[in-house]
C-alpha cells in the first residue's frame, strides 16, 4: 500500500467517523435537549368542528344514507362502503330493533392513535373532522380493531384496500356540494325521515348523546305522531292532547243550542 | 469463553430484551389507545433509535480494522469480525423484518396474519427491532465497504463470463465437469450482488421515509409511492433471501462456508476445490481477475 492510499483511506475513514460520531451527538443531543424542552403549546387533539346525531326511533331502516354515504364517496351504491352503518334486528322489537351506527368523532379518537402511518387523522383543513388519507394507509386495519364501538366506525374498503371512515363529507369527489362541518352531509340530505341531524355542540360522551330525540324539533308533533322515545304519547302531549278535548267539549257545552 | 462468543451471547440478550420489551410496549399501548398521553407503539416512542443506529453503525466501522484473507494451519480466515458482526446483525434484521412483515401482510397483495390491536402492536413493534438491526448492520456494512475499498470485489465484472462460470459451476454441482476456478466469491454472488445492494438501498431509503411518517406529516402522494416501493423491494427482497438461505447454507455444499460465518475460518481443501482462483490468490502473490480467471478455465473445460 503506497503513502497516497494510505493517507486518502485515512482521510476516508476519518470522514465516516466523524459523520457517525457528529449524527450520535445529534441525535443523543436532540433527545436529551427534548426532554428538558417544554412546549408553549398545549399538546391535545383539537375536537371536532361537527358530530352526526341519528334518532334510531325515527329511522325506519330504509338504508337511504348508506346508499347515499357510498354513492357520494365512491360512486357506487355499496352498503360496505357506507360510512354510517344501519343495522336491523328482525328478532327484536320497537324501539330496539334498529340501529344507526355513525362515527362519533371522539373527542380522543383511539383510531386516530392507534394509526401508525398517520393516515387516519385530524384534518385541520377541514373542521378537525377524523379521517383516513388513503394514499398513507398501509392496511394495517389498526385503526378498525381500535375503534371502542361496535361494528367498528373505521372500516375497511375491501374494493380500494384501504381504511376509511365518516369525514361529514368533507371529501366526496362524487357529490358536487361543500361538505364536511360547514357544508352538508349526504346522509342527512337524503333521509327521508329526517332521522339525521347535525351539531357543532360536543355531544355527551355516552350512548344517549349520540342517539338523541330529533322528534321534539321537527315535524312529528304537528303531524300528532308520539313523541316518546317508547313509541307512546308523552305525558305533555298527552296533557295537550285532554286540555284540548277539555276545551273543545268546554267550547260545545257553552255554544247556543239551536 | 472467547470475545467473539461474548459478543454473540450479548447480541441475542439484546435481541431477547427488545422482543419483551416490544410484546411489553405492545401491551400498554393496547390498553391505552385513545387517552391522550399514552404509550404508543415503538415506532412513535423510541423512533430515535432507528435515527441513531446509522450513526452508530457509521462510527463504530470508524474504529473497526479489517483482516486480509490469510492461511491459517490449513484454514483460511474468510471472515474476520466485523465481517460476521455485519452479516449476522444484517441477516438478524432481514430475517425478523421479513417475518413481522409477512404477519402484518402488504396491503391489495398478501393478507394479514395478525389481527387485534394488540397483536398487530406486537408485529409491528417486532418490525421495529428488525429495522434498527437491519440499519445498524447495513450502515456498518457500508461503512466498512466504504473505507476498505471493498465494493469492487463484490461488483460483478463481465456479466458473459460471469454467466458462463455459473453455469459451469452448476454443471459440476450435477456431476458434469470440474468446478471452474473461482475467486473468493462465486461468478453468482457478483451477479446477485447488484439485487442485493440496490433493493437494501430501496429498501432503507424507504423504510426511513416511513419512520419519518411518525413524527412528520409527509404528503400521501409520496407516502404511497415510498408504501408501494418498500412493499414490493420486500418482496424482491424476500425472494433474494429464500435463494440466498439456499445456496449459503442449505446445501451441504455451503456449509463450510456457513460455519466460517460462525468460526471465520473455512477449510483450505474446500478453499482449493470451490475457489480455485482464490486459492491461487491466497497461495502466491498474483491476483487475477476472479471471473476472466474462471471463465477461460471454463470454456477449456466444456
Amino acid at each position: 500500500m503506497t503513502e497516497e492510499t494510505k493517507k486518502k483511506d485515512y482521510t476516508r475513514r476519518e470522514f465516516v467517523t466523524g459523520v457517525g460520531g457528529l449524527g450520535l451527538g445529534a441525535v443523543l443531543g436532540g433527545l436529551v435537549g427534548s426532554s428538558f424542552l417544554l412546549p408553549d403549546k398545549v399538546l391535545a387533539i383539537p375536537a371536532s368542528q361537527g358530530y352526526l346525531l341519528v334518532d334510531t326511533k325515527k329511522c325506519v331502516g330504509c338504508d337511504s344514507c348508506m346508499l347515499a354515504c357510498s354513492l357520494v364517496h365512491h360512486g357506487s351504491t355499496s352498503f360496505s362502503n357506507s360510512r354510517i352503518q344501519i343495522v336491523q334486528n328482525p328478532f327484536v322489537t320497537f324501539p330496539n330493533d334498529i340501529e344507526q351506527n355513525q362515527c362519533r368523532q371522539c373527542p380522543y379518537p383511539a383510531c386516530v392513535d392507534a394509526c401508525p402511518t398517520g393516515a387516519n387523522h385530524v384534518d385541520t383543513a377541514h373542521g378537525n373532522v377524523r379521517t383516513v388519507d388513503p394514499a398513507k394507509c398501509i392496511g394495517c386495519e389498526r385503526c378498525v380493531n381500535a375503534c371502542p364501538f361496535t361494528p367498528s366506525r373505521a372500516l375497511w374498503n375491501s374494493q380500494e384496500k384501504h381504511a376509511q371512515k365518516c369525514d361529514l363529507c368533507a371529501e366526496t369527489p362524487y357529490w358536487n356540494e361543500k361538505g364536511g362541518p360547514g357544508g352538508k352531509q349526504a346522509c342527512i340530505e337524503s333521509c327521508p325521515m329526517k332521522a339525521i341531524s347535525f351539531t357543532k355542540e360536543v355531544p355527551v360522551q355516552k350512548d344517549a348523546g349520540y342517539d338523541v330525540n330529533l322528534r321534539k324539533t321537527d315535524g312529528t308533533a304537528e303531524l300528532g305522531l308520539p313523541l316518546g322515545d317508547d313509541g307512546k304519547y308523552t305525558k305533555s302531549q298527552v296533557d295537550a292532547a285532554r286540555a284540548a278535548a277539555a276545551a273543545m267539549a268546554a267550547a260545545s257545552k257553552a255554544a247556543p243550542k239551536h | 469463553m472467547g470475545r467473539r462468543s461474548i459478543v454473540a451471547v450479548l447480541l441475542s440478550l439484546a435481541v431477547a430484551a427488545g422482543v419483551l420489551l416490544a410484546l411489553k410496549s405492545a401491551s400498554a399501548a393496547t390498553a391505552a389507545l385513545g387517552i391522550r398521553g399514552a404509550p404508543r407503539l415503538l415506532f412513535d416512542s423510541a423512533a430515535w433509535a432507528v435515527w441513531l443506529a446509522p450513526f452508530a453503525a457509521l462510527f463504530a466501522s470508524g474504529f473497526t480494522r479489517r483482516q486480509e484473507p490469510r492461511i491459517i494451519d490449513r484454514q483460511v480466515l474468510r471472515h474476520d469480525d466485523a465481517a460476521i458482526l455485519q452479516h449476522w446483525a444484517h441477516a438478524a434484521g432481514t430475517l425478523i423484518l421479513v417475518g413481522s412483515g409477512i404477519a402484518l401482510g402488504i396491503r391489495g397483495f398478501l393478507p394479514r396474519l395478525v389481527a387485534g390491536t394488540y397483536a398487530d402492536g406486537v408485529a409491528f413493534n417486532i418490525h421495529f427491532l428488525g429495522a434498527v438491526l437491519f440499519v445498524f448492520g447495513s450502515f456498518y456494512y457500508a461503512g466498512n465497504t466504504l473505507m476498505s475499498g471493498r465494493l469492487s470485489e463484490h461488483l460483478p465484472h463481465d456479466v458473459g463470463s460471469s454467466l458462463r462460470v455459473v453455469a459451469a459451476h452448476y454443471s459440476a454441482v450435477l456431476g458434469k465437469g470440474k468446478f471452474p476456478a473461482e475467486g473468493k466469491y462465486f461468478a453468482s454472488e457478483h451477479l446477485t450482488y447488484p439485487i442485493a445492494a440496490v433493493g437494501s438501498t430501496l429498501i432503507l431509503l424507504t423504510g426511513l421515509i416511513k419512520v419519518a411518517a411518525h413524527g412528520a406529516n409527509i404528503p400521501g402522494g409520496l407516502m404511497g409511492a415510498v408504501t408501494l416501493t418498500h412493499d414490493i423491494t420486500a418482496v424482491v427482497l424476500g425472494l433474494y433471501l429464500v435463494a440466498h438461505a439456499v445456496a449459503g447454507a442449505l446445501v451441504p455444499w455451503s456449509w463450510p462456508l456457513l460455519r466460517s460465518m460462525l468460526t471465520g475460518l473455512v477449510p483450505l481443501d474446500y478453499v482449493r476445490e470451490h475457489h480455485a482462483g482464490w486459492y491461487r490468490e491466497l497461495t502466491s502473490q498474483t491476483r487475477p481477475e476472479p471471473d476472466d480467471e474462471a471463465a477461460k478455465h471454463a470454456a477449456t473445460a466444456s
